[in-house]
């Protein structure tokens, strides 16, 4: 009997992922990965009733639970990297790198040591042997998240709700298992800040410095932020530089501490027909040149088709600036598009398989 | 569902909820008001205050209506000036609250009583308070307060002669107690005293500190002066007139009720000793609550069996509830010496007022049917 270890998180997804495993005759251990998390004050453990849930579960479902405590790690390579990433100017996708390192790496590795043949999870995904393939469900797609994983581990992995169309789907089939977590509502944020939010988060770990907001097109000095950091690329809100027509921002110099801002929405870099990524990641082979390939710069974003051109090393090397990094591609967009901000992700589509992508530079 | 939880809640009496109703809409007034239809409701504050006076054995002055168990622990053990010496196995409220003080936590036996020459010499001249529960809402466990009270009067004479001007009071916290024991503070030596209406067919967030004529406390919430400035705010009038009835309820059917649920934890040890072979009963067999049976079988995940138990109808705890959502150890459990595996095999089972005969003999057999299918799945959380 094949031995399938399911992360459960106490949510309808991952809750309803273990019970077709089971009714599809896995042998099916539930496990909780205990993540972690910042306490807030006077309360102490946030993850509490998400464990409870996924345990209820499994205990409905007759099924061994199990908790992997990965604190330690999750802390060092996920919340580390992602206030590393925010003090270097840049805006990180927490959720890709858990991906990444905790649930298909660290998860992967352990259920397998502890004897698991296969893991699943409750993404919206699907695989075919060592290939990631989008969810059937454009909408509740969550592969941009999953771009970072390796083949091999995707080859280890089912992804039982991908093929699911509507969360009213899954919810319903959930309740019809007689799921307590069939109504639970969906987690929003980054799971491991709580309620907080992300700028008094990174307060508390970081060191900011007030500094000027200017216009770009004036080099006018609009208002004052509070940390460069606090500002992505695009960004709208939060810039309190007064009324009329709102302002975006369209770029920061770290160094000087300065955060740009433009009302025109045709600003200069606003609209990119290239974008270069780096950190490249395939999950099985990487994109051939010339071919016409999808992209997606965000999450549940369009599609758009492009081309790729890798960057040899040392190609357009102009003295007094560095090279571009051997391991980095442009990406030619048939339709321009809103830049990126540093740090997030393209993740680059062959139809419906997931190839992978990268970071932007 | 049979409902076998009580410590943790009680469902309200309907008879408290009648009493309550009135004073939620035609009966609003506030207390304070000059208008008669106020002076009225607040002659039925005071009526309801003295009743509950009563019950404890104090007078009405004494005592401070607050939100809850919680609120009146916190208002005795900050209000003080000095430290705190509490014991290993009280309340999450009481530990906190001691170790923000920088208190003293005695450990106690395998049946929750703490060694009183240990008490004895914990009580230095810094310490203002000591804090005893009276039951043990995880076991039933019963402390002998008026034991602790006498080491604490001779250290209070002992000061007295040595010319240390430090007061030292005895809290105990009484939740659990009530309906179910002797509360007259006289008789229990105590200078302060906290009950909770939650736990005793009355509304939740409704709690009570008694305060001795003559204590001076620092009061945590100030205001209007309301509750003789230890609680300002605008009586909670529902509340009270609720928390009254629950008490005379209890209080009135005490003797009677403390045999029908004996003769209940009885029937259900007696079942669960018989069927479950390595069953321990965590319990001071000679000073125990009638209410709860606390026990564990090693080896056994206690939440998988009370989410098993759920699902067949019967609601029971494994720890205490707070603990159980931690998905930590009960400190409890851990402080009278059970092992991890005996903690973590612990169910809590708390009878109340409409627990039956019936609802005991349907749930035995479904405990022992849930602990059996359980067993192969062993205590699997890291």
């Amino acid at each position: 009997m094949t031995k399938v270890y399911v992360g459960m998180s106490g949510g309808v997804d991952s809750s309803l992922t273990a019970a077709l495993l089971v009714q599809q005759g896995y042998e099916v251990v539930g496990v909780y990965m205990k993540n972690w998390t910042q306490d807030a004050p006077g309360m102490q453990c946030p993850w509490a009733e998400d464990l409870a849930d996924a345990k209820r579960v499994a205990v409905h479902l007759n099924i061994p639970f199990k908790v992997f405590d990965f604190q330690t790690e999750y802390k060092q390579l996920v919340v580390d990297y992602m206030i590393r990433e925010y003090q270097a100017g840049r805006t990180p996708n927490p959720d890709i790198m858990c991906n990444q390192e905790v649930k298909f790496g660290l998860f992967l590795q352990a259920a397998l040591a502890d004897g698991a043949d296969l893991i699943a999870t409750g993404h919206y995904a699907r695989s075919d042997g060592s290939k990631l393939l989008r969810a059937a469900n454009e909408d509740k797609d969550q592969t941009y998240f999953l771009y970072r994983v390796d083949g091999s581990a995707v080859a280890k992995t089912i992804f039982p709700i991908g093929n699911y169309k509507t969360k009213d789907e899954v919810r319903a089939k959930a309740a019809e298992f007689g799921l307590s977590t069939a109504s639970k509502h969906d987690s929003q944020g980054i799971c491991f800040i709580g309620t907080v939010s992300i700028r008094d988060f990174l307060k508390q770990y970081v060191k900011t410095e007030p500094g000027d907001i200017v216009e770009r097109e004036s080099g006018r000095v609009l208002g004052r932020h509070d940390g460069a950091l606090f500002y992505t690329f695009g960004q709208r809100h939060g810039l309190n530089v007064g009324g009329g027509l709102p302002y975006y921002v369209v770029g920061k110099d770290m160094a000087k501490n300065e955060v740009y801002v433009s009302r025109n929405l045709n600003s200069q870099g606003f609209w990119l027909d290239e974008i270069v990524v780096g950190q490249l990641h395939w999950i099985n082979q990487p994109p051939i040149e010339g071919k016409t390939y999808q992209i997606r710069t965000r999450h549940r974003a369009p599609l758009i088709d492009a081309t790729v051109s890798f960057v040899q090393p040392n190609q357009n090397k102009v003295d007094g600036e560095p090279a571009v990094s051997p391991d980095s591609l442009v990406l030619h967009l048939s339709t321009p598009e809103r830049a990126v901000a540093p740090g997030q992700s393209v993740v680059i589509y062959d139809g419906d398989e997931v190839l992978g992508g990268g970071i932007v530079v | 569902m049979i409902y076998l939880d009580n410590a943790a809640a009680t469902p309200m009496d309907q008879r408290v909820l009648t009493a309550m109703m009135p004073y939620f809409s035609d009966e609003f007034y506030n207390p304070s008001a000059a208008y008669l239809a106020a002076r009225r409701v607040h002659d039925d504050v005071a009526t309801a205050r003295h009743s509950l006076a009563k019950i404890i054995g104090a007078k009405s002055a004494e005592i401070i209506i607050t939100a809850g168990a919680t609120e009146s622990i916190n208002l005795a053990l900050n209000g003080v000036d000095g430290a705190v010496v509490t014991t290993a196995i009280e309340h999450d409220s009481v530990l906190a609250t001691a170790k923000a003080r920088g208190g003293v936590v005695l450990p106690v036996n395998s049946l929750g009583q703490i060694d009183l020459e240990s008490l004895r010499s914990a009580i230095t001249d810094q310490v203002a308070l000591v804090s005893v529960g009276y039951v043990n809402s995880e076991t039933g466990m019963i402390q002998d307060i008026r034991a602790i009270a006498d080491v604490v009067q001779d250290i209070r004479d002992d000061r007295r002669q040595r010319g240390v001007e430090r007061p030292l009071y005895l809290h105990t916290d009484a939740s659990q107690a009530a309906g179910v024991l002797d509360l007259n503070v006289s008789r229990l030596g105590v200078d302060l005293m906290t009950l909770n209406a939650g736990k005793c067919y009355g509304p939740k967030q409704v709690g009570l500190l008694y305060v001795r004529a003559g204590i001076r406390l620092k009061p945590l919430i100030i205001g209007g002066g309301q509750e003789m400035g230890l609680r300002s705010g605008t009586e909670n009038v529902t509340g009270i007139i609720g928390f009254a009835k629950a008490m005379e309820l209890a209080e009135s059917t005490r003797g009677s009720e403390v045999k029908r649920l004996a003769a209940l934890r009885n029937q259900l040890k007696s079942y669960l000793v018989q069927h479950i072979p390595d069953i321990k009963i965590n319990e001071n067999q000679r000073r125990n609550s009638p209410a709860i049976l606390n026990f564990s079988v090693a080896g056994v995940d206690g939440e998988r069996v009370v989410f098993a138990l759920d699902e067949r109808g019967v609601q029971v705890a494994t720890g205490s509830a707070c603990a159980a959502n931690k998905g930590l150890r009960s400190h409890i459990l851990v402080a009278l010496g059970l092992s991890n595996a005996e903690a973590d095999g612990s169910i809590r089972v708390s009878m109340g007022r409409f627990t039956t005969s019936e609802d005991i003999e349907a749930a035995s057999q479904l405990i022992v049917e849930v602990v059996s299918e359980q067993r192969k799945f062993g205590v699997m959380d890291a």
